[in-house]
Order: C-alpha cells, then structure tokens, then sequence
C-alpha cells in the first residue's frame, strides 16, 4: 500500500438541513458516476463514494496524499454546492468530518444510528448501493473499501447483538406485526380494506407483503374501490357487501372519510355468530374513527385504533432508542479496531523501504564478494575470511546510517535517538542497569562486569 | 384417571408398601428442573423485547429442560429394573404424567417460542415428580403392583397418557387467556409475553385435547370395567369428577366442532376440565396418604 491518504466525511442530512435544502443537493441516480469521477478528477480526493437519499447526501473520501482531509473536505463542500447551484444555507448546513470523526460518522450511518428511524434497515442498502457504484467507477480504493467494509460488519453485529432493529417502526408496519400476533403466517389470510384512502394502501400493501394472499377492497365509490385494488392487487367490491365481507374477512383495514361510525355494535351482532368466533383484527387508521370501541368486547375481535398504534410505534422507538447505547458501544469498538489497522498501514512504506535498503546493502556485497572469489582459486580458510568480512562489511553498512545518526545528534533529539534504537534493537546499555537487576552496581561493579 | 378402588377384598391380599429410594438422576432432574424454571423466569423477566443476548440464554434453558428431561425418563427406567413401573400405581403413574407434559413442552417448543409456558410446565412437572418420588407411601393398596390386575394397570397407563396430553393443552389455553388478555386490553409494555400467534395457540391447543380425548375414553372405560369386575361399589367422588372431567373436554369437542366456539371460551372449557382431572388426582393422593 503506498502512502495513505486520510479519510473524510462531508455532507448534510435530516440532522442539519431540512427537506427544502436536502433536496436541493440530492442527486439523481444516473447523476453519481459521474459526479464521483469529476471528484477525483478536480479535487485533492483519491478515493470517493456518494450516497443520495431522502434523508442525507454524503460523499466518504480519502485525501490525496500530502494534502489533508479537511482541506479536501471543504474543497468538496464548495464543489457540491457550487455544482448543484444549492442556496448558501445549504453550504452552513454541511459538515465535514476528518480521520476518526470521519471513520466513527461512516460507522454510525452504516449501523443506522444516524438515521431518522434508529435501527432502520434501509440505509444499510443504500450504503451497499453507493459502495458498489464506487467500486464500479473505481472511485473506491483499499483504504475506503476496508473502511466501509468494516462499517458493514459493525451494521451487522449491531443488528444481530441489539435490539436496535427490533419492532415495527411505522403504523402500517404495526399493522402487520399486530396481525403477525393474532394469525401467525398471513399466508392465506383474508384481508378487507374499507375505504380507499392513501393510509389503507400502505397498510394493505405491507400485509401483502407479508403474505396475505386475497385483499378485497369496498368504498362508497366503486370507482375508486377498483382503482385501489387494481393498485395493490386486489379485487373491489360493491360497498353494500360490507356485512358479508366482515364475515369473511381475517384483517380489517379501515380509513374512510365517514362522520359516523360504519363497523357498528350492531352490525358485530348479527356477524359474530356467521363469523363462528373466529379472529378478527380491526385497523381503523381513520379519524374519525369507522369503529365503535365497543366491537372490540366481541370474542375475537381486536380493535386497534391509530393512537393505538402510535403508541406501538413509540414504545418501538424507546425500546431501540434504549438499544443504540449498547449500539453505540459497538460502533466505538469497530471503529477503534479498523484505526488501530489503520495506524498500522501508515507503517508500511517505512517497512518497505527498509527491507529494500538491507536487500540493496546485502545484494551488492555479496555481489562483490562472488566477484572476487571468481577471479582465482581460494583454500577454504580463505574463504571462510572472505564470508566473515562479508558479513562484517554488511553490518557495518547497515549500522552506518544509524550510527551517524545517533552521533551528529544532540541534546534531547540525541537521547530519543537512543531510546528509539535501543528499543527496537533490544538492546541492554550499561545506563539500563538498576538496583534491582543489578544490585552489584551500587556496591562498586561495573556495569562491564553485569554485562 | 378415574378410578382405583380400594376394594375390601384387594386390601385383604394387598403387601405392605415398599418404598423404591429415589435415584440420583431424580436428584439431578430436579435440579435441572428449579435451574431451567429460574432461568424462564429470568428470561420473563426480561421481556420479548429484550436484548437478543437472551436468544441465546432461552437456548441454555432448553437445553438444561432436554437433560433434566432425559434425567427424569433414567429415574423412570432405574424405577422399572427394581420392578416399579409407571403404570404400576397412582404413585408412580403421576411421576410418568410429569415425564409426559415435560417431553410434550419440549416438542411444542420446537414449534413454538414457549417462554411462559415453560414457567408454566416446569414447577408442574418439578412439584409432580417431587410428588410422586418424596410423598409417603401409605397404606393404599392401589399403591402396590401386586394389587392391581392387568385391567388396572392398562387403565392407569391410559389415563396418565390422557391426563398427561390435557395438560399441556391446558397450559397452552392458559397462555392464550394470558396473552389474549394483554392484547385484547392493549397492553403492549406487557406484550412481552408474547409467546407464539394466538390462532396458532388454540388450533394446538385443539389438536392436543382430540388427540387426548379418545386415550381418556377407553381409560374411563376400562376403570369403569374394572370396578364392576371389583365389585367395588361406586360411592367415590372421584368417579363422579373423572365423568365430570370428560364431559368437560367432550364438551370442549362438541362446541368447536358443532358451533364453531374458539379462542377464549374454548379455552376456559379446557381449563374447566384440567382442574376436574387435578381434582381426581388430588383426591387419590389425599385418600392414599390419610
């Protein structure tokens, strides 16, 4: 690996900007190859990837080496916003992060910790998306590929080691997971959708999803009964069935714009006994709401209102809210791992650069001395001589820098000198010596003799 | 379990009780039963929605429930090379009927996420075999192999198995009550107990009492068979509780299938009846050791 650049963070998100300017500065998915190569091209950045949701745009990046991150960072900053022609507030609501900031961001973003909905499993996705656009443009280099790698396997052991993830999010998800509660596997299930409002579709659509196989649709209006079930695969019925309906029904879904209630104490009366007690989950998301509360004394009916499942939502959001701590703790580890890796890779071209010099030093003696044995027959203790003063004129050579070092060094820079060869040669000077291990020293014996 | 009578003529040929010394694989059962209880408890504790370190701690649980398990069926198997089989007495039948609703919760818990109702299933087995082990002897004839004919150890065998299979799909319409409950009043901090889907539940629960109804019928009736060759007369309220508590389960039978009842009042109907079986249970107990 040659010289290592320092990793950077720059960008904006729901945290620091609102909708107005994200936008502004969000790209189109056909925009990002390009963009990321103008990056590379134009600015002090040798690695880079994008990534474009609703809630952030960022872009991850490694500074050419030489130049330092935050620069490179708010060179970036200005591309991006001069570039996208985003108003100036769009700029003061940008940050940048450099070298851990930076690593410790991209860590906590994978881990969904940054995101709007703790534990959310969408931007996992989208990382994985952007990364592997990177790494098609080849815009992601080593340094920017082990750190978003490792920024996955933390997501992963987040997910799997907290309960970050955990429980529905969002009223349409609660809806399936209630009804996960009462059925199980909704495969096969029978869902009815009575109202054609927007809510009714998202939910019907997670249910789906989840398995639900016959979804029937019935509004006041047919027309707009059928254009729902056409929408979520379903089919519509004449809103005059609705009693049948409820009969056949396993899930309700209910959200019309009716003042009065429609799923009446009444009509729950003459249903139950054709129903044989068998479940039915209610969701009424309308308000007003289209259940009488009092359906839900009925043997197997269970009636969630939309506060109901708010309240579901919320304790959802505590319960992982309570499990980004353990989250957090995860994050720092992972981070702390891959910059101790990291402060190990700044080591490598020194590393290289001595073996080399040694190989060098080594190869060029041993050449000369080849040389000479060449030129005419040697007794074997001649050539035991030549081997011995081989490896002495090697030593000498790779002890030469060291030595002149050490030697044109002075005061502190001298003693640090000292210090750092001793410590990486191993080696015991006579100033070492204390009490302890020698306790002949504060009797009189010389350090010659301890040696 | 409908009947062991105590007939003058088997009092008068009956031996005095030997007591068979529990073995250590009870010891151990027992222990592994209290640890796995405590465990559950914990795990409980914790709720659904705790940490998923927890996963990992229901999987210890379960597996100390498999060997205390296997434990318990080595103390059963010990009991029998000393000539002591389960179906040899109320005594032993009962420590049989704690093995049968162990071995039942494991095998429901390879479908089911069963966390409560192993808080449930394991004091009853514990308490049962502790019961069945450490409780004194007494004179009751019905205590002896020696005293009971063939008829009757077919008939305890059977109803163990039976009363055995009512157990668990009682316990499992517990759960439903239980979790029905927090769900239907919206208790979600308590949803915890959430244990497995509420249909899934009563279907299983259903299945257990048809697969146990039939065994319980033929053990009636061979009880019944096995009094009148006794000549033992029919004055025990035992007998009157055994009919009452196969009424209950038939009844149990007869609503879903006839009238469609399910969930909740099934469930009550089931319970209605395991506490008839306990009843006829603990009147055995009570009258063997007084």
């Amino acid at each position: 690996m040659a010289a290592l650049g320092e990793i950077f963070a720059v960008g904006l998100s729901w945290r620091t900007a609102p909708v107005a300017i994200r936008e502004k500065l969000a790209f189109r998915d056909e925009e990002l190859a390009a963009t990321l190569r103008e990056i590379l091209a134009r600015l002090p950045v040798a690695e880079a990837m994008l990534i474009s949701t609703c809630n952030r745009v960022e872009v991850y990046g490694v500074a050419v080496p030489g130049h330092s991150a935050n620069a490179a960072a708010d060179a970036l900053r200005q591309h991006l916003v001069q570039g996208r022609g985003a108003p100036v507030e769009a700029s003061h609501a940008m940050y940048a992060h450099a070298g851990p900031d930076a690593m410790q961001h991209i860590f906590r973003v994978a881990s969904a910790l940054d995101s709007l909905v703790v534990g959310e499993a969408q931007i996992l996705g989208q990382l994985k998306a952007a990364f592997a656009l990177a790494s098609s443009e080849g815009t992601a280099g080593p340094l920017l590929t082990r750190c978003i790698e490792r920024a996955f396997a933390a997501a992963k052991r987040v997910r799997t080691e907290t309960a970050i993830a955990r429980g529905a999010a969002n009223v349409s998800s609660v809806a399936v997971e209630l009804a996960g509660r009462v059925f199980g596997d909704l495969t096969g299930k029978s869902i009815l959708v009575v109202g054609a409002g927007k809510m009714s579709r998202l939910a019907a659509k997670h249910l789906a999803a989840a398995g639900a196989q016959r979804l029937v649709v019935t509004n006041r209006s047919i027309n707009k009964a059928e254009a729902l079930a056409a929408d979520i695969g379903g089919i519509a019925r004449p809103w005059d069935d609705l009693a049948a309906l409820l009969v056949e029904a396993d899930v309700v879904i209910s959200s019309t714009g009716a003042r009065e209630p429609i799923l009446t104490h009444k009509l729950f009366k003459q249903i139950t006994k054709q129903r044989k007690w068998r479940p039915l989950m209610i969701i009424d998301i309308a308000v007003p709401r289209d259940a009488e509360p009092k359906i839900g004394d009925f043997d197997g009916v269970y009636l969630f209102d939309i506060d109901d499942l708010q309240k579901v939502v919320q304790s959802n959001l505590s319960e992982r809210a309570k499990a980004s701590e353990d989250a957090v703790r995860i994050v720092q580890a992972e981070t702390a791992a891959f910059e101790q890796w990291l402060a190990g890779q700044h080591v490598v071209p020194t590393i290289r650069a001595l073996r080399e010099h040694v190989t060098n030093i080594t190869q060029a003696e041993t050449a000369k001395l080849i040389e000479q044995l060449d030129k005419r027959e040697h007794s074997p203790a001649e050539r035991a001589e030549a081997i011995a003063r081989l490896g002495q004129l090697i030593a000498n050579k790779l002890l030469h820098g060291p030595t002149t070092a050490l030697k044109q060094a002075t005061g502190e820079v001298a003693r640090q000198r000292a210090e750092s060869i001793s410590a990486v040669f191993g080696l015991v000077t006579a100033d070492d010596a204390t009490p302890t291990e020698a306790p002949g020293a504060e009797l009189g014996a010389t350090p010659t003799a301890r040696a | 379990m409908q009947n062991l009578p105590v007939a003058p003529s088997i009092a008068h040929v009956a031996t005095p009780a030997v007591s068979v010394a529990p073995s250590p694989a009870f010891w151990v059962a027992i222990t592994l039963y209290i640890v796995a209880a405590a465990m559950m408890m914990l795990v409980l504790g914790r709720g659904a929605k705790a940490q998923p370190k927890y996963a990992a701690l229901r999987r210890v649980v379960l597996t100390t429930v498999v060997v205390a398990f296997v434990a318990h069926g080595f103390d059963i198997g010990w009991r029998g090379t000393l000539g002591v089989h389960p179906a040899s007495s109320v005594r032993e039948s009962i420590g049989f009927l704690a093995f049968i609703i162990t071995g039942g919760y494991l095998l429901a818990s390879l479908r089911f996420r069963l966390t409560l109702g192993g808080a449930v299933v394991l004091p009853i087995s514990m308490l049962l075999l502790l019961v069945a082990r450490l409780s004194p002897v007494g004179d009751d004839p019905s205590v002896h192999g020696s005293a009971l004919s063939t008829l009757g150890r077919i008939h305890i065998s059977l109803a163990t198995l039976g009363i055995g299979i009512f157990a668990l799909a009682s316990v499992l319409s517990a759960i439903y009550l239980v979790e029905e409950k927090n769900f239907k009043k919206k208790r979600f901090d308590t949803m915890s107990f959430h244990e497995a889907p509420l249909e899934g539940l009563d279907r299983l629960a259903h299945r257990l009492v048809w697969a146990g109804f039939p065994i319980f019928t033929v053990a009636l009736a061979l009880g019944t068979v096995w009094i009148a060759k006794l000549d033992a007369g029919w004055d025990r309220p035992e007998y009157g509780l055994a009919v009452a508590t196969w009424v209950a389960f038939a009844a149990v039978l007869l609503m879903r299938t006839a009238y469609g009842w399910r969930g909740r009042r099934i469930a009550k109907l089931t319970l209605v009846g395991f506490v008839g079986a306990l009843l006829v249970l603990a009147m055995y107990l009570l009258r063997r050791v007084f």
